[in-house]
């Protein structure tokens, strides 16, 4: 098995000033986040030379100012690398990553609904989740929704 | 080729193969499905906002009933990602009794695809067959855990009550009887012409399909990929327990009930090799309430496939984000892959061959009440309710 340690060695090599922040706390875990205009090219190294081909899931997270999208990637034996990056709240769009990983394209609605994201590219970004006629500019997964504000709107709709 | 038009079939919210809501659209081509569009979210509760406004210790009451079938996974994915943020380690003994619920869940949880499977493919003498087995696994948990479907085993530090020794003899003498069944049925699975003719060659998914979609399980493997969270990445005590990783190569609905059979043979020996091997000890450490602010993925073999976890913690009692995947959602892209061609007839048996859990997925962000408002009840007002029925 290819150490952990080695792939953040590769990835810190590769990736050079466009990392903003790596994390290892434990063995098979990596955190990485990188520049936004960085994004799509360091996803391209992970999948075509490191080999990490299985996507478990993105994690949309509030982070206050913007949302960070959080592609959780695994490597056969499994290492997962999660790689990161954030987008404004004002200007939250970024490119679908479907075209790469075909097993993106629920993940992407999901976030789209949930955080206002908007995946520029994505073949058909209608809503997967919530209730038929939720309004479209409320999107419940950003912290500034309240819990009661939402189950209101839930029952309205 | 074809027809220049096509016709579009609904299927659900009232799933024709399964008890659960869910919407698929078909799009088909005389008797050939073209096209599929699902529609989900029927069953969805708010769970990830409802993650963030409790404390860690009432969210484990939350993970509990993300599914009902596969609950002990659910928290054990969830105290494993605390406990990793917590930087503490569970005692051994607490790692046995979590690996032992985990198979006894597995074996629960395939016993009921395998009826629901056979019921499927019009074969309703093992439907029945199996699912009488498996009550005898849900008494055996019941035993154990003192329920039947939140078994409430897991708690961060470790397990919440030891397991009662006259429960070992008693495990082990249902594992024996069960054995014998599961045999049976293999041999049944791989003669029986009802059931061959029905699920060979119907809804394949290639391999390089299954890793382009991302597929998990026991989905993944019916394709003849060898990947198990329980053995890529030891958790809990399969890193000390010998198994093996069961694959087929069909990728058919046949394969599925092949690797699913299987791998209970599997989690018998497992849960043997737990019970002669549990080391003595205690089963928890206690660890304090507010947890330091940091990030953990947790990941878990659940009987459909592989779990993930992501926790954010701020250092407060309360985490800051926690997301939940599923094993069904990742199953859905290839699912639609291996519907489009199949015919209409087979839509219920490819639709059940992937064993999908549709509460489990759906759980995010919002209620999907019922619109009667009498049954929306505040926290309080179900106090109150539980109160006036205690007393």
């Amino acid at each position: 098995m290819e150490k952990t340690s080695e792939i953040s060695d590769k990835l810190k090599k590769y990736l050079k000033d466009n990392i903003v922040e790596m994390k290892n706390p434990r063995e098979r875990r990596i955190f990485l986040r990188v520049k936004r205009e960085a994004f799509r090219e360091s996803l391209e190294y992970v999948i075509n030379d490191l080999g990490f081909k299985h996507l478990s899931t993105i994690t949309g997270v509030d982070v206050g100012t913007g949302i960070e999208l959080l592609y959780h990637m695994v490597l056969n034996d499994a290492v997962v690398l999660t790689l990161g990056f954030s987008v404004p709240k004002e200007k939250a769009t970024t490119r679908t990553i479907t075209d790469l990983v075909p097993s993106a394209v629920l993940y992407e609605r999901e976030i789209h609904e949930m955080l206002g994201v908007d995946f520029e590219g994505h073949p058909n970004l209608i809503p997967l989740i919530l209730p038929e006629g939720w309004p479209q500019d409320v999107y419940p997964l950003r912290k500034e929704r309240q819990f009661e504000e939402l189950r209101k709107i839930a029952l309205e709709t | 080729m074809g027809y220049a038009s096509t016709i579009k079939v609904p299927f659900g919210p009232q799933h024709p193969a399964l008890k659960e809501p869910e919407n698929f659209i078909f799009e088909v081509d005389g008797d050939i499905v073209v096209n599929v569009t699902p529609r989900l979210g029927y069953v969805h509760r708010g769970i990830e906002k409802g993650f963030e406004r409790r404390t860690y210790v009432q969210n484990l009451y939350l993970a509990e009933r993300i599914c009902g079938i596969c609950s002990h996974a659910h928290t054990t994915c969830y105290v494993q990602a605390v406990e990793e943020l917590l930087n503490v380690d569970p005692p051994p003994r607490a790692k046995y009794i979590r690996t032992i619920i985990a198979e006894l869940e597995r074996l629960h949880s395939h016993s009921l695809w395998v009826g629901v499977a056979a019921h499927e493919a019009g074969f309703d003498t093992l439907f029945m067959y199996t699912w009488r087995d498996r009550e005898e696994v849900m008494d055996l948990l019941e035993a154990i855990s003192g329920n039947r479907v939140h078994y409430a085993m897991n708690t961060l530090g470790g397990v919440r009550r030891d397991m009662p020794a006259d429960t070992f003899q008693t495990v082990k003498k249902c594992m024996d009887s069960f054995e014998k069944r599961v045999k049976e049925y293999l041999h049944i699975m791989k003669t029986e012409q009802t059931f061959l003719k029905r699920t060979t060659g119907v809804g394949v998914l290639k391999p390089e399909d299954a890793i382009t979609t991302s597929a998990v399980g026991p989905n993944l493997r019916a394709s003849g990929i060898k990947e198990d969270v329980r053995a890529d990445e030891p958790y809990a005590a399969y890193g000390e327990i010998p198994f093996h990783v069961i694959t087929a190569g069909g990728g058919d609905v046949l394969s599925r009930a092949l690797v699913r059979s299987e791998e209970m043979l599997e989690s018998i020996s497992i849960i043997r090799y737990a019970l002669d091997h549990i080391p003595e000890g205690p089963t928890r450490i206690r660890v304090p309430v507010a947890v330091p602010a940091g990030e953990a993925v947790s990941r878990v073999e659940a009987p459909r496939g592989e779990l993930i976890h992501y926790a954010k913690s701020n250092g407060t009692s309360k985490p800051e984000r926690y997301k939940v995947r599923a094993p069904t959602l990742a199953n859905i892209p290839s699912l639609a892959k291996t519907l489009i061609g199949s015919h209409l007839a087979d839509v219920p048996l490819v639709l059940a061959g992937i064993d999908p859990c549709f509460s489990c997925m759906d759980r995010m962000v919002f209620v999907d009440q019922n619109k009667d408002k009498q049954w929306i009840w505040s926290m309080e007002e179900l106090k109150r309710h539980v109160k006036v029925e205690r007393d």
